[in-house]
């Protein structure tokens, strides 16, 4: 099958995810650079482009350490002559802030979009932060498609006003389009032959210094003035007449935005009152108060339906302010403003301030949801079967004396970060005091080291977090003579975001080695760590005891939890196997054999390996409960042979090849 | 303008998004078609909660296709507004049976997957009885099997349980797409001789 996402023409149809369809806009606007630090929802943005780059003519694609550098990149590009996409998650631009604050001084050469994927509910972020409010003070313009179609449409045009007004242009989408997969309608691609970059100096625009800067203030708030102008006769934003004449309902009006749009139409056709005169607009930022005034004449009231706290709201009643407006303008009064606005929640939004009945069948479910609810166990995610970062928080907690508890109370502080080892946080392990931001174990830990001296301190981080920003963090950890232990959690792969590669990965998935590579100890050392032990967290028992060791050292001591993150592990010996059909090798099985376990619980909920599971003597609901390994998911990483108190658990290797099979037993 | 909304509820791992990518590849053949609906991953690579929504419309006529208040479709299905639940997993069925109404179909696999707070002994996983009283107690169309099994026995794997589910989902239900659309999706995907097999076997149940 061809693939459409790179060869795909005007007239081709194909159902394409919300985030390609977002990269294939930014290739049919020709760009010629793209860069991110990976985040969910985000990360398919720039893996869509990367994954195709052979077979993408003049792209350069770069996961880079962090949103500062990547944004940094983007505009690098931009200056050399180059459209540019990068793409980051909501909270990314909190690190990539400094050069966001900047882009408008400088302005762009060619096209540059920013594409931010928002986490309303953080089903995957640690806030719900609505980046749009940023723009307020970057001045950076706000598209926000509303489907698939929209995502391509919206961010190849968005290239077009970047270059016409020199802003970054921000496309903004939330989860449920960076996720939603549908119908796109191909564009052509513009000539890719005829990229090439040239950088020229442009010092009146990107040197800013004392009055130089004072004067590009000035510069791009004019340019602020005329994109206004633009955003009044754009078809990015549209204006749905009533279609009821001289009635009350006539004279209300809805505005929204994005994927919340898409809900809104649907609510009103759901509760059968399509007719309401309607405000899409397509840039949120900034607003043409022309076009507001213009929707907001004829009408009573207003309400407008977004999610977060309200920032179309906040602009809207000030040009509502400004031009006299006499009506009602409701908001945040009708929406929450926290969590993520489902379709459910603008139903009954709509509905209630319509004072229309939703069918009976939504309100029945509603209501029916609520009582079943309770009956209802929560399901959290946990470590996948075989993941070393089970081993590491396993052996923590033991060392640590806090296994399994969420007492308020503890000698020991562990401090969490971003990355797949934060789910230790969840049950059972409890295993987290905090989790805000990247890197904030160690620095928030470092300080706790000095202002509660009866603590013992770890903080943990992953190897993509700590290549992100946790150089400095160290650094200064080490400067100060901080009394920590630091558990670098290398798997050699910023796993969670679909196994981008880390500056300590080696080698490649197909077995490529990777040259430039670091190695993490050296480079410690380097820093001037003098306390560095290096350990596989499979093997708990000797981990914990190393981590025992360490909390009765003073100073800074750094341990690297080194072992592959076993999803990667794994594909790799498919790969293997597939070139090398015929393994000779031996085959080793774990068993739990329940006439030997005493239910101890130390592999069941302790450890709690997903692949340990229970069932019922005889299949009936009486029968007594036993724990049984589920041959089909466990991965024969043997940490429940290692932490099993009752020599219950076995190994059986199975030599494949000689017709009898040897059972070694323990 | 007829749609026909399937919400598919599971674990990370079972191939949720696979079928409703496999199911959303059906509507391709006609320009009178649409479909939308979001992805929902539970934060955790495996064992977290995973739903696809999978939104089919048919419009009428080009006029309602150019139809700004009508050819706009949310990612999300409402509640009550699916006309099929197929889920791979009992507890997951229950926790999304919000989304089904007296006329939908519900297509589920009997297979538990025990959820930690239950293992550390905070919760009580419920009696696939109760299960299904709770979901007769909104629709008389249950349709239940072990698909695990039925994976196991057939393919060595569980790998097969969505592809068999959505076998039954056209055995089933009155959903308005034609079998074979799905039948030459699979044909050109990977692993297709697989995939027919399963099919097939989820349209016999
Ligand atoms: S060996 Fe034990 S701990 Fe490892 S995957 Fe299998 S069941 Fe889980
Ligand atoms: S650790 Fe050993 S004795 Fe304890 S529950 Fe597991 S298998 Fe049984």
């Amino acid at each position: 099958m061809a693939n459409l996402f790179v060869d795909g023409k005007y007239g081709d149809r194909g159902i394409i995810l919300g985030n390609e369809a977002i990269a294939r806009g930014a290739l049919e606007a020709g760009i010629g650079y793209a860069s991110m630090y990976p985040g969910t929802p985000a990360s398919e943005i720039i893996i869509a482009l990367d994954k195709n780059k052979k077979n993408i003519k003049n792209i350069y694609t770069e996961f880079s350490l962090n949103e500062h550098i990547s944004l940094h990149g983007a505009i690098g590009a931009s200056w050399s002559g180059i459209r540019s996409l990068c793409a980051m998650k909501n909270v990314g631009l909190n690190v990539a802030s400094e050069p966001a604050h900047f882009l408008a001084y400088t302005g762009v050469k060619a096209g540059l979009v920013l594409a931010i994927g928002s986490d309303p509910g953080a089903p995957s972020s640690s806030n719900e932060q609505d980046d749009r409010w940023y723009s307020l003070h970057t001045y950076m313009p706000i598209i926000e498609p509303s489907n698939i179609q929209e995502a391509k449409d919206f961010t190849k045009k968005a290239f077009d006003i970047s270059e016409q007004f020199s802003f970054g242009i921000i496309l903004m989408a939330p989860s449920r389009l960076c996720h939603n997969a549908g119908i796109l309608h191909f564009g052509d691609c513009s000539d890719r032959d005829l990229i090439s970059g040239n950088f020229k100096r442009d010092p009146e625009n990107y040197l800013n210094l004392f009055n130089l800067a004072v004067k590009n203030h000035k510069k791009y708030l004019e340019r602020n003035e005329l994109l206004k102008k633009y955003v009044y006769n754009s078809e990015l934003n549209m204006i749905i007449d009533a279609q009821i004449s001289s009635t009350k309902s006539s004279r209300i009006g809805f505005i929204s935005s994005g994927v919340i749009y898409s809900h809104l139409i649907e609510a009103l056709n759901f509760i059968n009152a399509d007719y309401y005169k309607i405000l899409k607009l397509g840039i949120t930022f900034p607003l043409s108060e022309e076009l507001i005034s213009k929707f907001l004449d004829n009408l009573d009231e207003v309400v407008i339906v977004e999610e977060a706290e309200g920032f179309l709201e906040f602009q809207i009643k000030k040009i509502a302010f400004e031009i006299g407006y006499h009506g009602k303008i409701h908001g945040k009064n009708v929406f929450k403003a926290y969590g993520e606005l489902t379709i459910d929640d603008v139903i009954k939004g709509v509905a209630g301030f319509l004072g229309k009945a939703a069918p009976e069948y939504f309100t029945a479910a509603v209501n029916k949801s609520e009582i079943l609810s309770d009956k209802i166990p929560q399901r959290m995610g946990t470590f996948c079967v075989g993941c070393p970062h089970r081993g590491t928080i396993y052996s923590i907690l033991k060392a640590s004396g806090y296994s399994n508890t969420d007492s308020k109370d503890r000698d020991v502080v562990i401090a969490g970060d971003i990355g797949c080892y934060t789910l230790g946080l969840l049950p059972p392990y409890n295993a987290m005091d905090w989790l805000t931001c990247m890197n904030s174990g160690l620095s928030i830990g470092q300080a706790i080291s000095i202002a509660d001296k009866s603590k013992k301190i770890i903080a943990l981080v992953g190897d993509s977090t700590f290549y992100h920003s946790g150089i400095p963090v160290l650094m200064n950890a080490i400067q100060n003579n901080s009394n920590i232990l630091y558990i670098i959690l290398d798997n050699s792969w910023t796993a969670m975001t679909g196994h981008q590669k880390t500056p300590s990965t080696k080698t490649d998935i197909d077995g490529t080695p990777i040259p430039n590579s670091v190695n993490l100890k050296d480079l410690l050392k380097s820093l001037g760590v003098s306390y560095i032990k290096t350990v596989d967290p499979n093997s708990v028992k000797r981990f914990s005891v190393i981590i025992k060791e360490a909390l009765k050292e003073k100073g800074l001591k750094v341990i690297i939890a080194k072992r592959e993150c076993i999803l990667q592990e794994e594909r790799r010996k498919k790969i293997k196997n597939i070139k090398s059909k015929l393994e000779n090798s031996s085959e080793i099985i774990y068993e739990l054999q329940k006439e030997r376990c005493v239910k101890c619980n130390e592999c069941f909920v302790e450890l709690a390996c997903p692949a340990i599971q229970s069932a019922k003597e005889n299949g009936t609901n009486n029968g007594k409960e036993y724990y049984f390994i589920d041959p089909v998911s466990c991965v024969k990483c043997g940490v429940c042979y290692e932490v099993c108190p009752n020599s219950a658990i076995r190994k059986v290797e199975f030599n494949l090849h000689p017709t009898v099979n040897t059972a070694i037993m323990r | 303008m007829k749609k026909f909304n399937i919400a598919i509820t599971g674990l990370g791992g079972q191939g949720i998004i696979t079928a409703g990518t496999i199911l959303k590849n059906a509507v391709l053949d006609s320009v009178m078609q649409d479909v939308s609906g979001s992805e929902r991953r539970g934060g955790a690579q495996r064992e977290g909660y995973v739903e696809a929504f999978v939104k089919y419309i048919f419009y009428d006529s080009i006029a309602e296709l150019q139809n700004p208040r009508k050819n706009m479709h949310s990612p999300m299905i409402a509640s009550g507004d699916a006309d099929v639940l197929i889920s791979l997993e009992p507890l997951e069925t229950l926790r999304a049976a919000s989304y089904v109404n007296k006329n939908s179909v519900i297509i589920f696999n009997t297979n538990p997957h025990i959820p930690i707070s239950v293992r550390m002994g905070k919760n009580k996983y419920p009696e696939l009885d109760d299960i299904l009283e709770s979901l007769y107690g909104i629709t008389d169309n249950v349709f239940y099997y072990d698909f695990n099994k039925l994976s196991l026995e057939n393919f060595g794997s569980i790998i097969s349980c969505n592809v068999i589910s959505l076998g039954v989902l056209f055995a089933k239900t009155n959903i308005p797409v034609s079998k074979n659309v799905i039948e030459n999706i699979l044909l050109k995907g990977s692993k297709a001789k697989d995939n027919l097999k399963a099919f097939n076997i989820g349209l016999n149940l």
